[in-house]
């Protein structure tokens, strides 16, 4: 499958998902959601560095929200939990779309030393998500919210790096509503960790 | 009714991605690491570290909006670091000065005499220890062994010799750098159960506030997390900060669209193509 198809099949099968209750607009809709959803050619390093960083922290943020989704007590959290699990979803397949248009791969290198080599490692790897999936009642919280927090305070840092050094429109767009996004959700979340 | 229709849809998604994420990992290998790998970082941005999440320092205070006007420490609360050695709440940095500053009213936590401190870190430093000082005195010492840090760090310090109001001040020594992260955590020891509520601001010790205030934790069924300020749905002008469920309706920008996912509305999760997991254009 091309990929500037695979961009439009997303949108088409979001839609379409929610078409028995509205079938006469979607098609429609369909049409004026293409254009938005692909990328276009002209990006630089930043822009593929960001989206492969990107990538692979969705998909460890994905395995958390998860976990969380069931193991979660309160149903506070699970709500939220669930409602990131289906964005950052869609996210995911729109990142993989444009690293797809642009011909580039879609993982990066995980090698600790290369984290290491700028002064740590980053907030989540195996290590942690492991800790979390043993994690039971209330200690699954109190795990959840701190890994879950930093992890999203590393993707606030990434799209710093994006808005500031990438430049393909599309991709510098998807920073900023990530940016604002995790932000909200830390401020959602630290009002969890302490009420 | 409308619950029930998504849930297939919604489980279908999850089937697509995990079919995509495991081509994604057999073709792990044939990628070229070293040319991805080596570029990578360099030009990430400094990642910068940890704080105290729970009970609330100041900078988790900021950051979750339960103090405003902080400045630009409630987007980065991680950031507050400075060399060893400092017994300040800012770390030294001009920028994070609000965080010094005690006309702010900080609001205390109700505590009871063990505190249960928990990190926030945002990148795993290896660790020389942990320190907690009161009134420029050390109550508590927490070796690190100079190893990479736990998944989640928590630390239960007895302060049942500090009771009423105290400003502790929690400090995080790096064991491959010379500095340290600082956070201090406004407390009313010994005025309630451990997880009890947050005092009002107030400037004078207070020395027993019951913990009786804090409904959260007794009634968790679906409550908004920030105040609602109109009952959601039907048909209403979509806003944030309130707390959707599954089947409402919203109108934005002229359009009217039904809420797939329950979520408390934030920012950039407004109705768009690019949140059409949690909203359906009608």
């Amino acid at each position: 499958m091309r990929p500037r198809h695979a961009a439009v099949a997303i949108a088409a099968a979001l839609l379409l998902g929610g078409c028995g209750t509205a079938p006469a607009t979607a098609p429609a809709t369909a049409v004026a959601t293409e254009a938005a959803l692909q990328a276009g050619g002209a990006h630089n390093d930043t822009d593929v560095m960001y989206l492969q960083m990107m990538v692979a922290h969705h998909e460890q943020g994905l395995e958390m929200v998860r976990l969380a989704e069931k193991g979660a007590s309160r149903a506070e959290l699970r709500t939220l939990a669930k409602a990131i699990d289906v964005t950052q979803s869609d996210e995911l397949k729109l990142m993989t779309g444009w690293l797809g248009e642009w011909s580039k791969p879609t993982t990066v290198d995980h090698a600790p030393s290369a984290h290491a080599d700028h002064g740590g490692l980053p907030a989540t790897g195996p290590e942690e998500i492991a800790a979390l999936r043993k994690a039971k009642g209330a200690k699954f919280e109190t795990t959840f919210l701190s890994l879950f927090v930093a992890h999203q305070h590393n993707a606030v840092e990434m799209a710093k790096l994006e808005t500031t050094q990438g430049s393909n429109a599309e991709a510098k767009a998807l920073a900023e509503r990530v940016r604002l996004s995790r932000t909200d959700q830390i401020q959602q979340m630290l009002t969890l960790m302490n009420s | 009714m409308e619950r029930v229709v998504t849930v297939p849809v919604v489980n279908s998604l999850y089937d697509t991605l995990g079919a995509m994420t495991m081509r994604r990992s057999i073709a792990y290998p044939l990628v070229a690491l070293g040319a991805v790998g080596s570029t990578l970082f360099v030009a990430a941005p400094a990642l910068a570290h940890g704080y105290v999440s729970s009970p609330p320092s100041r900078q988790a205070l900021c950051a979750s909006g339960a103090v405003a006007n902080c400045g630009q420490i409630q987007f980065e609360p991680q950031s507050v670091e400075g060399p060893k050695g400092l017994k300040s709440c800012d770390g030294g940095v001009a920028g994070f000065s609000v965080l010094a500053d005690e006309g702010r009213n900080w609001p205390a936590k109700a505590v009871g005499r063990t505190v249960t401190f928990t990190w926030v870190m945002t990148a795993r430093h290896r660790t020389s220890n942990w320190e907690y000082f009161i009134g420029g005195k050390k109550v508590a010492t927490v070796d690190g062994g100079n190893a990479q840090p736990d998944a989640v760090v928590t630390h239960d310090i007895d302060l049942g010799a500090f009771p009423g109001r105290q400003k502790v001040l929690a400090v995080w020594n790096i064991g491959d750098t010379a500095n340290a992260f600082y956070s201090c955590v406004d407390l009313n020891v010994g005025g309630g159960a451990g997880s009890g509520a947050t005092t009002p601001p107030t400037t004078a010790p207070a020395p027993t506030a019951p913990a009786t205030t804090a409904p959260a934790t007794t009634a968790p069924t679906s409550a908004p997390i920030t105040d609602a300020p109109a009952p959601a749905g039907d048909g209403k002008a979509w806003a944030p900060g309130v707390a959707y469920r599954t089947g409402d309706e919203v109108t934005y920008e002229g359009v009217r669209y039904k809420c797939r996912q329950g979520h408390s509305s934030i920012r950039s999760w407004e109705p768009s193509i690019f949140t059409l997991a949690l909203w359906l254009p009608l």
